[in-house]
């Protein structure tokens, strides 16, 4: 009986110990990649872009290959997450070893948290100048005077619309915001959804808060927002204003009802399926002309226009609202950071990213374009080309995206009770001026 | 064997897988939470202990009293509408007997087998204003069917419908297998007496339950609390805050407002509230006639007790006594 007691009882302090070593696992597999003894290369890229065959990651997918190709002691692993799970994880990988390359967005919401952190590797400025960068774009990208990532976008923040359904109807695209106003009933008469809203995620509401200040601010938006943002005061008259205009839009029936809790894909469905006329969206979007899931009548018959001129409003009917928002960085601490980084400049070569996802149709890119145009671009992307190269004055980021992550979060909560009228004015600029604090 | 288990090395190391588990999976983080509850920690980089003051901003901090306040809303719906509606089918179900019995059972039960986003979704369309299943039923009925469900004062009676609904068939499906646990000769003694079916139920059914509905009432005070994944795809706490719960806050302050500290300041004053429910329903559901019984067993203990010192010191007296 002895015997099998104390045989039962080494077995089990083995089996204890086992766990215990189980907990402690294997530390040496991180996240970033290594070099092999041979020479080959592992490079990880973390990217936002989980459709690997349609639009912007069909691009990034083919400059990948395109790369593997060139470089055969190089392989690039890609893990691809949608945006908020993206981010999410993002967060967790700032603390346990990033992957080499990532998608970042060039915005203080997201960057100066990620930089303070001290993630992600400095850029040197000089290599990049001969990539015909837009000028400003890198902007977003630069704190404390250094540069951290590069952009792949110029986005514009544009009203889609249907040109056949406002022929038909004898709707004009109109030129001041009083006349889009007055379109609300006009369009409404017809049972037709005026404007498609996305009003669930909170920042296409913020994005167009933030057209319709710019409109009234002209160039001196920026200072204005990063003022209120800096003191957490926002009672300047024309942050007042445009949200006044916001909410007076709301109540003319401009959207679609109960826009406050529908998502993109519901939003954009309405104007696809020809139930609005126009869409409010950023020019990403601009694939939806060639999008065959879209029935040929309506997307051939997908034109834009910027949002228009306020009264008394300093900014021409040529200042438009775009900014650049994501883009790629190296991970500081990445073991193979050289090789990263020839990655990183590899993509932004000309005729890479820029060229290839004009050919795609994905938008616009923070490189010069023009010299990629065959003439045998849609109408969309003709008249999106035309807009940014007439343009007089660029507004740069979105308000939501100009304070910290607590701010974005805080206004695009809000700005829907500022719509739906459960909030007043003030309160709302109250409320936000709050989470600065 | 015997030997072999009262090993005091042979205990610990049965309980330690558990004790392990314990202390790596909700003791450690709990006690970080309460940790980072004091910093201002972003989840990235350096931080600094800032003391209270996250739990003085919470104090202030509208959208988690509105959290709180839908929380307690869904779980009154939870205890005053979904479970006494289940209790009530399932005792018709228990009396139904054979193939419809089966059937109404699995019926009832399908809401809890699909998945939380594809739920979230279908009532998403079902309460779409534009073209919802919701308003065009209104419509037939002779409504203008140009409700909209999810704004900012029906959001949170249409979000609790879907939990209420979605949540029922498990609090059925658990109170079933209560009732067929109850011994059947007690309703055969009951309708020998003469007892009517509402009597039988309300005499016998029910004070037979009392622990099942313990349980239950306990788990949906618990899931009320910590509701996240529904809401999260259904509104996402929105429009403004109308429907946020407790969890989902947390989700969003720690993990998309990078306030890393603040979110678990809020996990731990969670936590605090969900251990004072539990306490709290406890206290509530004790049997009376227990406490009652328990009582009366403590007393009686110290009367003896006090009874045999008495006699002791008889005794000792009664010893000195003899001696002299």
């Amino acid at each position: 009986m002895r015997r099998i007691t104390k045989i039962m009882s080494t077995a089990l302090t083995v089996a204890m110990a086992s766990t215990m070593l189980v907990g402690c696992g294997d530390t040496s597999t991180g996240t970033a990649a290594k070099k092999g003894d041979d020479g080959q290369v592992t490079i990880k890229l973390f990217s936002n872009l989980t459709d690997r065959k349609n639009g912007q990651g069909l691009v990034e997918q083919t400059i990948i290959d395109e790369y593997m190709k060139d470089n055969p002691k190089v392989k690039i692993e890609v893990e691809a997450l949608d945006e908020e799970a993206y981010k999410t994880k993002f967060k967790a990988y700032s603390m346990s070893g990033m992957p080499d390359v990532v998608s970042i967005w060039g915005q203080p919401a997201f960057l100066d948290e990620v930089v303070e952190a001290g993630v992600l590797a400095e850029l040197n400025p000089a290599d990049y100048s001969d990539y015909k960068f837009v000028e400003g774009s890198l902007t977003g990208y630069t704190y404390d005077g250094k540069l951290y990532g590069l952009p792949r976008n110029t986005d514009i923040g544009v009203f889609y619309y249907n040109q056949k359904m406002f022929e038909d109807n004898g709707w004009e695209v109109p030129q001041t915001y009083d006349e889009l106003l007055g379109l609300a009933d006009k369009i409404n008469e017809k049972g037709i959804v005026p404007v498609a809203m996305d009003g669930g995620d909170g920042w296409p509401l913020c994005v167009y808060l933030a057209d319709v200040l710019f409109k009234i601010t002209g160039t001196d938006y920026t200072s204005t927002v990063s003022n209120a943002i800096k003191t957490g005061d926002f009672s300047a008259p024309e942050l007042k204003k445009a949200t006044e205009l916001l909410k007076a839009t709301s109540d003319a029936n401009l959207f679609q009802k109960g826009y406050d809790t529908q998502d993109y894909g519901a939003a954009m469905n309405l104007f696809t399926n020809g139930q609005a006329a126009m869409f409010y969206m950023g020019s990403w979007e601009t694939s939806m002309a060639t999008n065959e899931d879209i029935a040929e009548d309506i997307r051939t018959n997908i034109r834009v226009f910027t949002m228009p001129t306020v009264e008394g409003g300093k900014a021409a009917a040529t200042d438009i609202s775009a900014w650049n928002g994501g883009g790629y960085a190296v991970n500081a601490n990445s073991e193979v950071k050289e090789e990263a980084i020839k990655f990183l400049n590899f993509m932004y070569q000309p005729d890479k990213l820029s060229k290839y996802g004009w050919e795609n149709g994905v938008g616009l890119s923070a490189q010069d374009q023009s010299s990629y145009m065959t003439g045998n671009e849609t109408e969309l992307q003709k008249q999106i080309v035309d807009i940014l190269s007439k343009s007089t004055n660029l507004s740069g980021t979105p308000i939501n995206d100009q304070g910290t992550s607590a701010f974005k979060t805080s206004i695009e909560s809000e700005i829907q009770s500022v719509c739906n009228g459960s909030k007043s004015v003030d309160d709302f600029l109250t409320a936000i001026g709050k989470a600065c604090k | 064997m015997k030997k072999l288990y009262s090993n005091k090395l042979v205990i610990f190391s049965l309980i330690l897988p558990g004790l392990l588990l314990f202390i790596f999976a909700i003791l450690a983080p709990i006690c970080l939470s309460i940790y980072y509850g004091f910093t201002n920690y972003t989840g990235m980089g350096t931080y600094d202990m800032i003391g209270l003051e996250n739990y003085k901003n919470l104090l202030h901090d509208e959208a988690f009293a509105i959290s709180l306040r839908n929380s307690l809303l869904l779980a009154i719906g939870f205890i005053c509408i979904q479970h006494p509606i289940a209790m009530i089918i399932a005792a018709v179900l228990d009396k139904l007997g054979g193939r419809a019995e089966s059937f109404f059972r699995c019926v009832y039960f399908i809401p809890n087998v699909i998945s939380i986003a594809v739920i979230a979704k279908l009532w998403g369309f079902i309460y779409n204003p534009n073209f919802g299943l919701l308003n065009n039923i209104v419509k037939a009925f002779g409504g203008k069917g140009d409700i909209n469900w999810l704004d900012e004062k029906n959001a949170i009676w249409s979000v609790l419908i879907v939990l209420i609904w979605h949540g029922f068939g498990w609090g059925m499906l658990i109170y079933y297998t209560g009732i067929k646990n109850i011994d059947p000769t007690l309703y055969e003694a009951a309708s020998i007496d003469g007892a009517s079916q509402s009597q039988t139920f309300l005499r016998v059914t029910l004070p037979l339950m009392k622990p099942v509905i313990q349980v239950n009432v306990t788990m949906a005070v618990i899931s009320a609390l910590k509701q996240m994944e529904t809401v999260y795809l259904l509104t996402q706490g929105g429009p403004g805050n109308s429907t946020q719960f407790a969890a989902n806050y947390l989700y969003q302050q720690g993990f998309t407002a990078y306030r890393y500290g603040y979110g678990n300041a809020i996990g731990v004053i969670f936590i605090i509230i969900c251990l004072i429910a539990t306490v709290a329903l406890n206290k509530v559901f004790e049997d009376r006639d227990e406490v009652r019984m328990r009582k009366h067993e403590r007393d009686e203990e110290k009367r003896r007790n006090a009874m045999r010192k008495s006699v002791t010191v008889k005794n000792k007296l009664n010893s000195i006594k003899a001696v002299g």
